[in-house]
């Protein structure tokens, strides 16, 4: 296993990252580079199909995808060695931007076997604790604990859907937190809801690090990033502070979208 | 074994002097029904793939009726400790219940009732005793209006040469509260045996009962046959639960119809979880007004199990509803067939009938067919039926899996949900976590 002494505030580095569909010849991610350091908050913006989604499901371990250059480093730890599961049990966590329907699973047992499965040396869940622990979760939500016995996904809203993702990594509890488009579907409260819940979840764990993929500014209202970079044609074009979200608010990537712009990094018209 | 032969099905076990030989200590109409039944068995010829029914089970190669011997077995004790470990185990696993009883290859060995319902006049019993204690009663009811020996093959052979079965009798307006729980065990390698169900559900009654079948896997083709009566008259209440659990080796051929008078719900639960080949013919009769049944089916194979359902949704009267959902999950070379058919009568307007089977392939070398089929003669109808066969979603296993799940567990899961509709339709107290637990055995081998 390739590991190598972990900076002290590094969790995440990406190094010339390149990845295609893996059943067919189509490069979606072309170079990408990111580093995150504990306890940040980066948000990724981006034109639909730039390859933001993308990007996150292989930080997942989504196998449609398949790396062909460069290296993910988590921990100091190639994520590539490790399988979906592993991931998740080592500290990253995706919340969707399409969550999947399980049919006839509830909630409530989702959660108790994927929170038994983080558990270490077959330590044995506490049920009485976990199910304290999923109502007070559920109630940092404002969801109705009568939810937890609805089957994951399934006739959910879109809006329940989202912050059905965010109840999962209240109980779960990452490292890093990969956030795929969970403002898309929110209406203004629950936005509000969810995006308290995230930031408790930050004050509980000051070095829990957050990934945010979102069209909309309006999101990092409430999250505030670090860090906001832009995605377009699967490269990072151009990274810096939330000034950066402000500007695209205003602009839109029509400065971005042409591929000399993309190389050299900078705005044509800037 | 020659093509006549065969087609005849008489052999050197199964013929007319073991008919004879169960006849001696048994009432006029009983040897009567016994003798008719058995000649219309060697009439009928045997099912073939030719007839639609038989299309997907060749019982040419599937059943070596030659081989099989009749049961020697004698009584065991009705003491538990004499009693397999294993049939035990599954009655432990059973919770609270108005009544048990035991069968151990062929032979009702035990049964008790509480005391309550004996008094209010519930008959829970062998059909030997029913039939010196209420021969009225069985008389009237045993192969005559639900499954007859004209029924088909196997519905004849049943009647010619069952060796015991169960009666269970509820008076009007008498209701349990909880199942009558029958618990069977199989243990001779190479028999055939032939046990029969029968439950007449009074007026206004209401009762659950739930039939576990098991043994050890078989060194040879061992035959279990059975055939269930189910009456429920008006208003009636009756949830009727088979679970089969018999070991590989094993051929289980059980024919089941349901009679639902006025007003009566009749609802039942075929659970198919063992056996080599298992074959379910089930006939849902509504005969009354506003009759109702719900019919759920559920079956797990691996290896190369083979299970094959028939079922039929008769509807005869107005305002009639039928409702059938069967769900099977396939592992490794198992497949599964499904045949259903709705009916409805030209007198049978307003009625609701609806049929559907889904099936998941866990398994490139699994297979399942499913023909669903509708023949309605009235205008005034709400029917639908739908099948589906797909197999496990690779997003669903994904996204359980990146919160942590293995790869086992994100499919015992899946499975465990797609399969657990339809045990939610029929939550008796214990059937699910049992049936629950059976397929996480099965699914930890997948
Ligand atoms: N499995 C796949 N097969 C074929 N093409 C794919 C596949 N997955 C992604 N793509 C394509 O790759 C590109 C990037 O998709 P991706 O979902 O990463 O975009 P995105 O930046 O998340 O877009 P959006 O903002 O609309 O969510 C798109 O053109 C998409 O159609
Ligand atoms: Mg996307």
């Amino acid at each position: 296993m390739s590991s190598e002494p972990m900076s002290d505030t590094h969790i995440l580095k990406i190094e010339s990252l390149e990845a295609k569909v893996a059943t067919e010849n189509l490069d979606i991610l072309n170079g990408v580079n990111l580093e995150i350091g504990k306890g940040e908050v980066h948000a990724i913006m981006g034109p639909n199909g730039s390859g933001k989604s993308t990007l996150a499901k292989i930080l997942a371990g989504h196998p449609s995808y398949e790396a062909t250059a460069g290296r993910v480093l988590f921990k100091g730890q190639n994520l590539f060695e490790l399988d979906v599961d592993e991931r998740s049990r080592a500290g990253i966590f995706l919340a969707f931007q399409y969550p999947v329907e399980i049919p006839g699973v509830s909630i409530a047992n989702f959660l108790r076997t994927a929170l038994q499965a983080h558990l270490v040396d077959e330590e044995e869940l506490d049920i009485f604790e976990f199910t304290d622990m999923l109502t007070e979760r559920m109630s940092m939500l404002e969801m109705d604990i009568s939810f937890a016995e609805r089957h994951v996904n399934d006739g959910f809203s879109g809006g329940e859907k989202k912050r059905n993702e965010i109840l999962q990594m209240a109980v779960l509890r990452p490292t890093l937190a990969v956030m795929d488009e969970t403002d898309s579907g929110l209406d203004i409260d629950a936005l509000k809801i969810v995006a308290n819940g995230v930031n408790k979840l930050t004050e509980e764990d000051p070095e829990m690090s957050i990934l945010l993929i979102t069209h909309y500014q309006r999101l990092l209202n409430y999250i505030k990033p670090d860090f906001v970079h832009v995605m377009v044609d699967g490269r990072l074009v151009r990274s810096g502070g939330p000034e950066i979200a402000l500007e695209l608010e205003k602009d839109g990537y029509k400065n971005w979208k042409d591929s000399g712009a993309v190389s050299s990094g900078v705005p044509k018209t800037a | 074994m020659t093509d006549s032969l065969f087609s005849k099905g008489v052999t050197e076990a199964l013929n007319f002097s073991a008919v004879e030989r169960l006849c001696i200590t048994e009432p006029d109409w009983l040897r009567e029904r016994r003798e008719h039944a058995w000649a219309l068995y060697e009439q009928t010829p045997m099912p073939t793939t030719k007839l639609e029914e038989w299309r997907y089970t060749d019982l040419r190669k599937q059943l070596q009726l030659d081989t099989l011997s009749l049961s020697q077995a004698t009584v065991v004790s009705d003491d538990p400790t004499a009693w397999p470990k294993r049939l035990r185990k599954a009655m432990k696993e059973d919770r609270q219940a108005s009544g048990h009883i035991v069968v151990i290859d062929g032979h009702v060995v035990h049964s008790d009732l509480e005391a309550e319902l004996i008094a209010k006049g519930v008959i829970l019993s062998s059909l030997h005793d029913a039939i010196e204690q209420h021969p009225s009663l069985v008389e009237n009811w045993l192969a005559t209006e639900a499954v007859p020996p004209e029924e088909g093959k196997f519905a004849a052979l049943n009647a010619a040469l069952w060796s015991d079965g169960i009666f269970l009798y509820v008076p009007a307006d008498v209701q349990l509260n909880t199942p009558i729980r029958v618990t069977r065990w199989l243990s001779e390698a190479g028999v055939a045996q032939f046990g029969r169900v029968l439950i007449l559900a009074e007026n206004a009654s209401r009762i659950s009962y739930v039939d576990e079948i098991l043994s050890d896997d078989f060194s040879k083709q061992t035959f279990a046959s059975n055939a269930v009566e189910i009456i429920a008259k008006e208003r009636a209440q009756v949830q009727y639960v088979s679970v089969q659990r018999l070991g590989r080796g094993a051929f289980y051929q059980s024919v089941q119809r349901t009679l639902a008078y006025r007003d009566a719900s009749l609802d039942t639960l075929n659970v198919a979880l063992g056996a080599s080949v298992s074959r379910v013919d089930l006939n849902a009769c509504l005969l009354g007004e506003r009759a109702n049944s719900d019919m759920l089916g559920l079956y797990f194979g691996d290896d190369d199990q083979h299970f094959d359902f028939n079922t039929s949704q008769d509807h005869i009267s107005p305002d009639t509803a039928s409702d059938l959902l069967y769900k099977g999950a396939l592992d490794a070379a198992s497949r599964a067939v499904f045949r259903g058919i709705i009916r409805v009568k030209p007198t049978a307007q307003r009625t609701d009938a609806y049929q559907t089977n889904r099936n998941l392939l866990l398994s490139g070398n699994a297979r399942a067919d499913s023909l669903p089929n509708l023949e309605i003669e009235a205008d005034d109808v709400k029917c639908s039926h739908g099948a589906t066969v797909g197999e496990l979603d690779p997003e669903a296993k994904f996204y359980l899996m990146s919160r942590g799940l293995s790869r086992i567990q994100a499919e015992r899961l899946v499975v465990l949900g797609f399969l657990g509709e339809v045990l939610s339709k029929l939550p008796l107290g214990g059937v699910v976590e049992k049936v629950t637990r059976v397929i996480e055995e099965k699914l930890s081998q997948h």
